[in-house]
Order: C-alpha cells, then structure tokens, then sequence
C-alpha cells in the first residue's frame, strides 16, 4: 500500500450520448510504484486517454465515474475542484499529444513557464525565471534565456514538446502523465526526447505513466506495461515479461502486426487484426476482443476474468497460457509469391526524374525541392522515407500533377509530363494516380462509394455503362475485401482502415502503371496498417503496378520497398536497393534515421546516433550539404562550403557525402 | 432526420419557434378558404371595431376591413417574397462567391471590392433606392431588389465555406482526376458546404420579412390592393389612439414570423454542425 503512488481501483467510465451510454473505461485497475513507469498501449479508442484524463479530471460534463483513485492514499474523487487544483500540474503533471496547441501563441515561452511555479509556488518574478531556465536547463535545450524570449512558433515542434516538458517539471511533479508525447514528432527528434524523460525520471524521481499506441516507444520508456482494449485491461506486467511471453491474443497481435526490422515482404506477411475497435454499451459483458479474436470460443461473450500468469504478469484472458506454444506467438503467414521477375530489372525506366525543384511563394520563398534526380522502374516499388519537410510529399505531388514542378522534368514513359494537372492529357491521368494520407479527407463525405470509385472510371477509363461500371466497381471492391454491400454506404459510415481500401480501390480501378502513395498508413493504427500493406503488397504482384511510396516510417519502408530513396532538406541522401541501403548503410543521415527507429524487441539495444538542432531553414538556399549542421561525422569546413558529390557503390546505390566509403 | 427529432425533444424554444412557422403556413395556404371576408372588403357598419366584436376576430381598421382576413392575405404576399428572396439571393450568392473564391487571384480580388463596395450600403437603404426610382413594387420586382441587396452577404458565406472546403484532399483528387471547374464546385465542393449555406439562407428568409415589412411600412413596398404588413402598420399609425388593434396584430405578425425563423435557424445549425 504505502509504496504505490498511485491506485486505481476498479474504474468505469462512462459516457452518455446521442447513441446511448457508452463505456470508455471499464473496470479498470492499477497501481503504480514510486520512481516507477508504466506504458500503457493500445489502438485508439481503447480509452487510454480517457484514463490519463480521469486522473486528472478533467471530464466532459457528460461523464459518469464510478471506483477509486488513489494518490498517495488520498480518494481523488473526494476532492473538490479548489482541491483539485494543487494536483493538477502541481503534484501531478500532464503532458499532451500536440504541443503547438497546448502552448499559448501570442505568450512568450518564458511568461508561460514562469506563470506556473508564480501561481503553484508562490513565486516571484524573478524567482520563476530563474526556475524556468533551470527547468529548461534540465531538457538539454541549448540557450534556454533565448528561448525564454521566443514565442512558440518561433521553435520547432521537437523544441515545443521539451518546453512542455519542461513546464510539467516546474513544480516537481510526483507523478508525470505522458499521453502519446511524440507521436506528432520525427523518429529523430523522438529519440531525443525519450532518452531525457527517462535520464530526468530518475533523476527527479518521479513515477512515470506514459500513453502510446507505440510497442517501441513504450519499450523504451517503461518498466511495467499495461496493454488496453476496449476500455478494460486485457494484459498487464513487467516489461521482460509481456514481450517475451505475450499471453492475451490482442498483446499477441499488436506485437506481431508491425513491420519491424528483418520483416520484409519477400519473406512475411504482416499479422493483422481483423474489424476494428467497437464502442461498448455500458452493460456489454464477456470479452472485450471476442469479436476480433482468432481464438475465441462460446465461452468468450460471457466469461471474463483475469489471471495471474507469473509474478506480477496478469491476462484477461482464459486461454492465455493453454495454448502456449511458441509458435502461435510469432506466426509466420507466407506471403504472396512474386510472380517471375520478368521486366522487373529491364533497363527500361517507368519515371525518370531530371533536376527536379520546386520553390513556394513568390515573395518569401521556400525551397521544398533542390535538383533531385531519380527513377522508378516499371512493377517495382520505390520508397522515399525522410522527416517532415524534407520535400518527399511535394515531389510525389509534383509527380502526379497537382502541381508544377519549378524546374526540371518529369518523363513518363519518355514523354515530358512536368506540367501540372489541367495540362496533363487524359492518358498519363490515368497512368499516374495518388493515394492520399488521410482517407478521410481524400474520399469526398457527400458522395457514396460506387460514385467514388465509379467516377474515376467513368472518366479515365470511359466506361460509361452504368450496369458495366457497377460490376466492376464490385470486383474492384472484392480485391481490396469489401462486399458489396460497401457500395451504397457513404465515406462516414466506414472505418479509417475501410476509407483507405476504397482509396485504394479508386486507384486501382483505372489500372494505373504508377501509384504515388503519400503515407497511406500514417493515419491509421497498426492493426489497420498491416492489413493496408499487406493489400498493397498483394495488389502490386498482381497488377504489376509501381508504387511510389511516401513513409516517414523506415520500418513501413522497409517492408515494402524494392528501392529505398532517402531524403533530406529536398536533395537525396542516399539512394539504392532496399537491401543495400538497409545493410551498407553510408550517409550519415540515413544511418542516424536507422537508429532513431524505436525497436520492438527488447533483448536488443541499440546506440542511438542523437541528432541535435533543427532542418536547415528552407527559406535560404543552401551551397553546402544540407546535413552538415547536424552531421554527426562531419569532416570539417567542406561540409558547410561545399554539395557533396556523388559516390557510387554500385550501379544501384549511392549517396551524397564528402566521406568516402 | 433522428438526431434532428432528439435535438428538437431538448429545446422547447425550436418547437415553438416550429409551430409558429408552421401556424403561418396553414394560415396562407388555406386561411382565405376558411375566413369569412377578403383582406379588400369593407364592412361599412362596422368601422374601427375592437377584437372579437360583429364577427371580426382581430376587429377592423377605419374603413371596416377584417384585420384578421388582411393579415391571413398579407402573409401570402410577404411569404412568397420572403421564400423567393432567401432562394433567389442564396443561389446568386453561392454563383459568385463560389466563382470568386475557387478561382482566387484578381478575380476575387475584385470580387470583394464590389462587395464591400454593395455592403457599404444598407440594404433598406438599397432597396428603397432603387423601388424610388422604378416607381413601381410588384411581387416581382421587390423580390429582384430585395435580393439584390442580400447576395453580398450570402456571397461572403459562399465564399468562405467554399475556401476552407478548397485545400481538402478530395479536390485535389478530382483535379487529378481530370475533372472541370464547374464539375469540382458544385458536384464536389457544393454538397459539403450545404450545411452553411442552408444556415445562411434561412436568415436571409428572416430579413427578407424584415426588409418587405420595412419597405412598406416606409410606403415603397407593395402597393394597394396586394396588403402588406409593414403597411398595414403605417396605414393605421394616425388611428393608434382610438384603435390600437389595427396596428398591434400586424406587427406581432412581423414579430412572431421572424423571431420563429430566427430560432428555427439557430437550431438548423446546431443540428448541421453534428452531421459534419
């Protein structure tokens, strides 16, 4: 009793809406060490945040508690909200998702830090400064009276999240609330960031509680792991314990769902969850995930109850540890065989870029794309990873017309194709489609599926025929495992992975010879993603389609890919076969994204190559290597002075770098 | 069509403001059917006669006209405008605005001006202008004017929900997609922005009435026979002493009409904000 923190005692939430009660947090227990962490992980709509929110309360008016919170002992729900105010951010502090909304524009960051510890510890002025460049100080933020002076959009979102970060540490909190802190953020930056929360846990000594959908994130952070579903806990215990010995089937699935390093499409297919997360009524009994499991019998719906597996390690599940067979917990599905590799490797490229850039704005302008040069080759899929700005999306805007490029040419099938959408010939439309991020926004709400799809064929491909056009919509639709029943239903009606297969299909409906897919997963949660890769695998043996594909997440890629092209600051880093890339790794860029990627498996620990300082500023035109400021190997003045030059490995891989291999 | 029920179970204030829509509705379709007078015919026994008194329900004004038969008579022309109004307007408005903020540049550059140039003028002030000028208010011509005068505002709107439906994804898709202009505003874009734009059009439809009641109680709105609110009002103003009914119905007519249209289209909108 006295070492634990934080007690939750059989906790329901519940909320009354339109559509009835519904149950977010059912039932749910835990208890938290002192100078402990605990992750909790799950799909969205699995009540993480909700949890992390009722510990807080802070509570949408139409929410009804029930059970117990126990901080040091004390019954949270007992306090009234002058009480509950010398928790909130005093004892027990929070940090959000996105931390461009949670800071004030028009304050400067210093106001802000200072007006905590002035209004929870009673200082003045001066004293609060003084605090808060200390606090900074803490978060490794070089020149912390600088920032003071900024306001928030004059940092980057990597620098935002340390501020808040570093205002949750201001009243030295007992406890830290962490709800998907670096989600929004690059790999890079991400690493960063987890490696000072975990070096300022121990030195603060805090109890960390840290909310992610992220199997690698929370391997990083947390000691104890609890795996939510559906508002309950289906599976709770030491860290070792739960990767090593999975026992409920969704820890099982999570884990095995996400494409992680060695996981590639020639020799995997993905796991994947089946449906996606229902809604809960507050009276619904039995298993949570019986309607998703592979393994569920008639005892799933009615009996529910959790068990204890081994020391500490609890799953709700009654066949945990029955059927506890090695290989029922990595479960290798064969994949899709390719078919023989005839024009794979032909000489002959599908889309040739020549010197492409392109620069925004006419009076302020901004340097997306620099001079990249590169290829696809027909039924092969070329991956471009990079962080958030480096110009990956715009060029595979560029490529399939939305707009023009500034300078330089795009050859499609040796025809000259840099010119924007309303010049582009019916033809090369066709030949060229994109699959947008965000399915929910690229699928128009007003219009049902069959005119979603049908219109595109209607168009590019001139079937005209209505009765034609819905039988094929109806094939199409059966290749990417929708029924027919998708037809009438509007994009609302479906789910985030659903919308995604309908984009996908509306792509794929005209036969397309190239598909630029500009993160197709990022949206989506990885049970869903999976299954979106495993469906683009499969598509692309089958249609010998090429795919562009846009990710900032190297595993995705990896997945993937035949070519990986790495880029940043709008030039190439490096460029190659996936495998050459992956293995012979030689820019330093590509090198320090590799380590930056969170792994899944925590027998192995990797150094991880920090990257320090922001993306050169793309409002300036660079001479030197865009990299060099944040270089880890940097050689020396050449680096800031002079573009690297290319350095050939072999005919398919190079990179740009002074260093010689 | 749920939601709406369920919404509408928890604000009594939209079902009143319903019924009194409704209420007028009946009243000018088949309230001349049931009211034994028309609005021109002169009871000359019973002059300035107060409610309830020789069969005349809301009394009559001076020259014994039924106050009740010319206000039932009256909201048929002011309904009719009002409805052609906030129709007319709207569709204009979503033409222009909708032209102006797709194709953006000095286009709509000019476009705002003009604008501006129009709002600087009330709308009254507007209307009044130009009827002094035609000399002449049918149904026709008011609603043409009135209209007018509106399509700023609904312009603006257009303009504005057209911009931030603009930047989705699912435009640039049609655009790859090879689709036309006229195709991406009003197949692709249109059916989103409804929500707004009905908000928007329902209003009109309040200060239409407000706008008609205005024009005649200020002489230039419909003329006689075709019987008016706003004049129906001026008309009896030098009698007010004696016979305060004659001017108090008609304007709770105006009154109850456009606060119930007023309510109905809050609520419009609160309901649309939920279906996106």
């Amino acid at each position: 009793m006295k070492d634990n923190i934080l007690e939750i005692d059989n906790l329901h939430v519940r909320f009354s809406t339109f559509d009835g009660l519904f149950s977010a947090v059912n039932n749910v227990s835990l208890e938290l060490k002192y100078n402990e962490s605990i992750g909790i992980i799950g799909e969205s709509g699995c009540g993480k945040s909700t949890l992390s929110f009722t510990v807080m309360r802070y509570l949408a008016s139409n929410a009804q508690v029930d059970g117990a919170i126990r901080f040091k002992g004390e019954n949270l729900f007992d306090k009234s909200e002058k009480e509950m105010e010398s928790y909130r951010g005093d004892r027990i502090a929070m940090v959000f998702q996105n931390p461009y909304s949670s800071l004030n524009p028009s304050l400067t960051i210093g106001f802000q830090l200072d007006e905590v510890s002035m209004h929870h510890q009673n200082l003045n002025k001066i004293q609060a400064r003084e605090a808060t460049i200390k606090a900074l100080e803490m978060m490794n933020l070089g020149d912390p009276k600088g920032i003071a002076r900024r306001y928030p959009h004059q940092v980057s979102g990597g620098i935002q999240q340390r501020i808040c970060i570093a205002m949750a540490l201001l009243c030295k909190p007992d406890l830290m609330i962490l709800d998907e802190p670096t989600t929004a953020l690059d790999v890079t930056t991400e690493a960063v960031i987890l490696d000072s929360i975990k070096e300022l846990k121990d030195k603060l000594n805090m109890s960390l509680m840290y909310i992610s959908h992220d199997i690698g994130v929370i391997n990083k952070v947390a000691e104890k792991i609890v795996v939510m579903y559906s508002g309950e806990i289906v599976e709770s215990g030491p860290k070792q314990k739960i990767f090593e010995n999975p026992s409920h089937p969704y820890t099982r699935a999570l884990i095995n769902c996400m494409p992680r390093g060695g996981v590639v499409k020639e020799n995997t297919k993905l796991n994947t969850i089946p449906g996606y997360v229902r809604k809960r009524g507050a009276d619904e009994g039995g298993c949570p995930f019986a309607d998703r499991c592979e393994k569920r019998n008639e005892t799933c719906e009615s009996l529910y109850g959790t068990k204890e597996i081994g020391e500490g390690h609890f799953a709700a599940c009654d066949r945990a540890y029955a059927t506890d067979v090695p290989d029922t917990f990595i479960e290798k599905l064969a994949p899709k065989k390719r078919n023989v590799d005839t024009d794979f490797d032909s000489e002959k490229e599908l889309l040739k870029i020549e010197d492409l850039h392109k620069i925004y704005g006419a009076r302020r302008k901004v340097y997306a794309v620099n001079g990249i040069n590169f290829d696809v080759k027909p039924h092969s899929v070329l991956g471009i990873v990079g962080e958030s700005g480096c110009g990956k999306s715009t060029t595979g805007h560029m490529v399939s017309g939305l707009f023009k490029p500034s300078k330089g040419r795009i050859l499609f099938d040796d025809v000259d194709v840099s010119i924007a959408w309303n010049k582009r010939d019916k033809e090369t439309l066709k030949n060229i489609q994109l699959i947008f991020q965000n399915p929910g926004r690229s699928l128009n709400p007003s219009h049902t599926v069959e005119k979603i799809i049908g219109r595109a064929m209607q168009k590019l491909a001139n079937i005209n025929d209505v009765k034609e056009r819905r039988e094929k919509i109806i094939e199409i639709l059966r290749k990417v495992d929708l029924g027919k029943e998708y037809l009438k239903k509007k994009p609302r009606q479906l789910s985030g992975g659903e919308q995604q297969r309908v984009a996908i299909a509306r792509a794929l409906s005209i036969s397309p010879s190239l598909i630029v897919c500009d993160e197709p997963t990022s949206a989506l949660d990885v049970s869903v993603q999976a299954s979106v890769l495993n469906l683009l695998n499969d598509l692309q043996l089958d249609t010998h389609v090429a795919y562009m594909f846009i990710s900032h997440d190297l595993n995705v890629i990896n997945y993937l890919s035949d070519y990986i092209m790495v880029m940043y600051a709008g030039k190439i880093a490096e460029y190659g076969k996936r495998d050459e890339v992956m293995e012979n790794t030689h820019h330093p860029y590509t090198e320090a994204l590799l380590s930056a990627v969170p792994e899944v498996d925590p027998t192995k620990q990797k150094k991880i190559i920090e990257l320090e300082g922001q993306l050169p500023d793309p409002a300036k035109k660079i001479t030197g290597c865009p990299f060099a400021g944040r270089c880890h190997k940097q050689v020396g003045e050449i680096c800031e002075k002079e573009y690297p030059p290319m350095v050939r490995l072999s005919e398919d891989h190079y990179y740009f770098c002074h260093i010689k291999p | 069509m749920k939601y709406f029920l369920y919404q509408l179970k928890k604000s009594p204030l939209a079902v009143i403001g319903i019924a009194i829509i409704l209420m007028w509705l009946v009243f000018a379709f088949i309230g001349p059917s049931i009211i034994p007078y028309t609005h021109t015919a002169m009871d000359s026994e019973n002059q300035m006669v107060g409610p309830g008194m020789a069969g005349h329900l809301l009394g009559t004004d001076s020259l014994g006209r039924d106050i009740l038969a010319r206000i039932v008579y009256g909201s048929r022309s002011i309904l009719t405008v009002a409805l052609l109004t906030s129709i007319f307007s709207t569709f204009v408005g979503v033409v222009l605005g909708f032209s102006a903020g797709y194709f953006g540049g000095k286009a709509d550059t000019f476009f705002l001006r003009a604008m501006d140039i129009l709002m600087a003028i009330p709308p009254l002030v507007l209307s009044m202008v130009i009827l002094g000028i035609l000399g002449d208010s049918s149904i026709v011509s008011l609603t043409i004017i009135v209209s007018i005068a509106f399509v700023p505002a609904t312009a603006r709107v257009s303009r504005g929900v057209l911009l931030t439906e603009k930047s989705q994804e699912y435009v640039s898709a049609a655009r790859i997609r090879g689709e036309n202009h006229l195709y991406i505003m009003f197949v692709e874009i249109l059916p989103n922005t409804m929500g707004p734009i009905i908000v928007e059009a329902t209003a009109r439809f309040a200060y239409s009435i407000m706008t008609v009641a205005s024009l005649g109680f200020l002489g230039v709105g419909l003329q006689p026979p075709t019987p008016d609110w706003g004049m129906m009002v001026i008309e009896n103003k030098p009698i007010i002493a004696q016979a305060p009914w004659t001017v108090l119905f008609p304007a709770l007519a105006i009154a109850s009409l456009v606060i119930a249209i007023s309510i109905f289209s809050d609520f419009v909108s609160k309901v649309l904000i939920h279906e996106r």
